[in-house]
């Protein structure tokens, strides 16, 4: 396979959500480097005017009585509050002028994972998703900090429910299990003593509003991996940040979500070193650069969302406008894979896990669905003795196998058909 | 990375639609082929599972409509007595569960009593994977019925979870159980079909995930045309409930969408001696009572129809349901009419060799333990018996040793 293809394409792929339509072709000949130096460059952000204007997510406060004629209007604002703010996200992963920052927000979404089944509130949700976009490419630590103060974290691992009377080691457990350090970095007493610095965190349900009340609070010292004294949740962060464990595990984290979700991590992966001052956009570049970005083993499978995205990107549709949002959702919900909705704290599966013949079924629709509401113009340009190879460069992918050249040949003749068999072929429901 | 670490025991408090992380995934077409090709020997026993994912209100359940401690507790989600469902002189089930109700009567219906485990965990998270890998003591990575699937011939049709996600229950530490996604499989036709076969053959440049990926969709195809005749029949007929426009009443929740295919392939002869179903919603911290009725509705209603659809099979009397959940929820209602994690909770086992009646005693109301229901019966007395006497394997396998056991079947 021709190095400069793979690579570009894997830049495309796992740095943002897929190229648009000539990108691709424009980065094969601009170079990898430049390719690499522009999509991890941070713009600044005063120049970054948002293209997707910001939905209106409010406080809806207690439910109104079940059966009280308010009840219905609550319930209105609730399905619409929580569809916009999805359709916002979606909208800023196909429309964003800065693919590494909504990428990085999807990738924390994944590693702090929290549901809205548990919330049931928008506005939470939205507040959380904001702290992913100040903090994405930032200082770990200060992202540490801002989730330790996240209502929507704190309410669904119980963090209000922790206190010096009852301790719930939920939120302790996960912030070193599945946050920061990794599973079994720190003994069953260190669950039991961080609860404990952990209590008295009080969270508003239907805003996400945190305060700690300091009558819940356990106050004495602790012995947390080794280190007894007392902890606030900003020290408790710097703590654990500062330790070597949370480079290895981010790294980890980093190669599990963007290189590879099948083969291990090697020792030298030049992620770890530059994350030495819990910069995360120091870590991404360094991944960027990494030679692991060319090993033809680093093959991805991109999840239903990566993949739907691309495919909005490719097919120059904008999530918010398919017709309709309920057929939108159903399709994402049928594959599995909903913003805001990760199946557990441990975030979405990768890999194999979205490869099934149920999988390949609801891909297939959704891809016909998407197509036809699609003008189709990238792919109707080509001429349509070149279509089968430059189609590979409309989509970023670094080489169409035989098989699916013989398979989009004999679509030549129906625009809808090719783009839908290119969108599900084996090529590019896997980044390379 | 080793991803078979404690979470895959995690599992959202709701309906998860994701993927899980080492299922096997099996089509309608499998099992219909299976089915044909090596039927369940008849008058096997079968064991259906019906996992409610939240933590249902037992005390809403199975509610002690004579003692006073009850409507004065929760006085905002306490039901009229006119309401309920009296069982005997003492216990009453939910107004909604009327079908439940009338197989109680036709003593086809064992409730167990204040069910839970030593320390109760009122994480949902942790709670589960206690119940699911019966260890509550100490977490292990294999669920209860995956250490049942370790003692077995590999089959990968022996048990089967309904949705796309495999419940933790079923992974063993050698095999695990099946995950049928439900929707049916629509299959491309015509021109279309053949373009997709092309595209779904292997190519010699494939990396092992586009061959898997390449595999994924050639598995759609792959349906011979013997098996059609299955995947076409509609479900059973629940022989003696009202029909609706066609079809019987109680029908279109998940719950009784996953049952129908349950039925569906159990009249078919899958070599299936595990099904597990599953409905979430149950985490009722706030508006209890509406919901949680509704949620028992939906539980009696679909139970009642599936056992009803087992009439028109040979299977009826193989066949045994279980229901539990998580964990109770506290005796006293919260400020948001609802009520928080809690403790024990009743389990239902239901079938034609059930006998029916109460097991374990009703945790009281006047005793509790910080403020929570005892727990009475363990729930490995129950898997015990479930192990032992429907799926005729030694516990001690599965379970270690564990004396306690629920005597909830007739006598063979």
């Amino acid at each position: 396979m021709d190095i400069q293809r793979l690579e570009t394409s894997r830049l495309f792929d796992r740095l943002g959500f897929g190229p648009r339509p000539g990108e691709y072709a424009q980065a094969l000949k601009d170079g990898v480097p430049t390719l690499r130096a522009r999509l991890t460059t941070i713009p600044d952000a005063s120049l970054n005017i948002s293209p997707v204007i910001e939905p209106e997510i409010t406080d809806l406060g207690r439910p109104p009585a079940a059966n009280s004629p308010e009840v219905v209007a609550f319930a209105i604002a609730l399905r619409s509050q929580t569809q916009a703010m999805v359709l916002w996200w979606l909208d800023l992963m196909a429309l964003s002028g800065h693919g590494l920052t909504e990428r990085m927000v999807w990738f924390w979404h994944g590693h702090w994972a929290t549901s809205i089944e548990k919330l049931n509130f928008p506005l939470p949700m939205f507040k959380q998703n904001k702290v992913f976009r100040t903090h994405a490419l930032g200082d770990f630590n200060a992202m540490t900090k801002a989730m330790l103060n996240d209502g929507a974290l704190q309410f669904w691992l119980d963090g209000q429910d922790n206190t010096v009377k009852a301790p719930n080691e939920n939120l302790g457990r996960e912030l070193m299990e599945l946050f920061v350090l990794g599973v079994n970095r720190y003994t069953e007493d260190d669950v039991k003593a961080i609860s404990r610095v952990l209590t008295g965190y009080q969270v508003v349900r239907t805003n996400g509003t945190v305060t700690i009340n300091q009558n819940r609070r356990d106050t004495n010292p602790v012995t947390l991996l080794g280190k007894t004294g007392v902890f606030t949740g900003d020290t408790l962060s710097d703590f654990l940040v500062a330790r070597d464990d949370c480079a290895t595990f981010i790294s980890e984290r980093l190669w599990y979500r963007f290189i590879s979700s099948t083969e291990v991590m090697p020792a030298g992966f030049s992620a770890k070193s530059a994350f030495a001052g819990r910069n995360i956009t120091a870590a991404v570049q360094a991944m960027a650069a990494d030679s692991a970005m060319q090993d033809p083993k680093n093959a991805m499978v991109k999840s239903p969302v990566e993949w739907f995205i691309s495919a909005c990107r490719a097919l120059e549709l904008t999530p918010s406008q398919l017709q309709t949002t309920a057929q939108l959702n159903g399709y994402l919900d049928k594959l599995g894979q909903v913003p805001f909705k990760p199946p557990n704290v441990g975030g979405w599966p990768a890999g194999e896990a979205w490869l099934s013949s149920a999988t390949s079924q609801y891909r297939l629709a959704f891809a016909f669905w998407l197509v036809k509401q699609s003008g189709l113009t990238a792919l109707t340009q080509i001429p349509r003795e070149l279509r089968v190879r430059r189609s590979a460069d409309w989509l970023g992918v670094p080489e169409w196998s035989s098989r699916t050249q013989s398979s989009l040949r004999s679509a030549l003749d129906d625009p809808v058909q090719f783009a839908l068999l290119a969108l599900c072929s084996p090529e590019y429901i896997v980044s390379a | 990375m080793d991803t078979i670490s404690r979470r895959r025991f995690l599992k959202l408090t709701t309906g998860a639609v994701a993927v899980g992380i080492s299922a096997n995934f099996l089509t309608l077409d499998e099992i219909a082929e299976a089915a044909i090709d090596r039927p369940l020997a008849p008058g096997t026993p079968i064991v259906v599972i019906v996992t409610l994912y939240g933590g249902n209100d037992g005390l809403n359940t199975v509610i002690p409509f004579k003692d006073p401690i009850y409507f004065s507790s929760r006085p905002d989600i306490s039901y009229t007595v006119e309401s309920m469902l009296p069982l005997d002189s003492e216990l009453a089930l939910n107004p909604s569960m009327t079908g439940i109700k009338s197989l109680w009567d036709q003593k086809k219906v064992a409730i167990v009593r204040g069910v839970g485990y030593p320390k109760p965990d009122r994480s949902h998270f942790s709670s589960m994977a206690k119940w699911q890998t019966a260890s509550p003591g100490k977490a292990v990575n294999s669920g209860w019925l995956g250490r049942w699937l370790d003692s077995q011939p590999e089959d990968p049709m022996l048990a089967i979870s309904l949705g796309s996600v495999l419940p933790p229950m079923l992974s063993g530490t050698k095999i695990s159980g099946s995950a049928l996604p439900l929707g049916g499989l629509v299959i491309p036709k015509g021109a279309f079909a053949s373009q997709c076969i092309k595209l779904s053959k292997p190519a010699p440049t494939d990396s092992k995930l586009m061959a898997a990926a390449a595999t994924s969709m050639r598995n759609l195809f792959s349906v011979s045309t013997a098996i059609q005749p299955i995947l076409r029949a509609p479900a059973p007929v629940a022989v003696d409930l009202p029909t609706v426009n066609g079809g019987n009443a109680g029908g279109g929740s998940d719950l009784s969408q996953q049952l129908d295919v349950v039925a569906k392939l159990i009249a078919a002869g899958s070599p299936t001696k595990v099904w597990s179903v599953s409905l979430g919603g149950f985490d009722t911290h706030a508006n209890e009572a509406n919901a949680q009725a509704e949620l028992l509705g939906v539980v009696s209603s679909s139970l009642t129809r599936f056992m009803s659809q087992l009439k028109s099979t040979t299977r009826l009397n193989d066949v045994t349901v279980m229901v539990y959940s998580e964990f109770g929820r506290r005796v006293k209602g919260n400020a948001s009419q609802g009520t928080d994690h809690g403790t024990s909770g009743p389990m239902f086992l239901i079938g034609e060799k059930v006998k029916g009646g109460f097991y374990g005693d009703q945790p009281s109301l006047s005793k509790l333990v910080d403020g929570d229901l005892a727990v009475t019966t363990d729930f490995r007395d129950v898997y015990a018996t479930v192990l032992e006497s429907i799926l005729k394997s030694p516990a001690e396998q599965i379970l270690g040793k564990w004396s306690g056991r629920t005597n909830f079947l007739t006598p063979a």
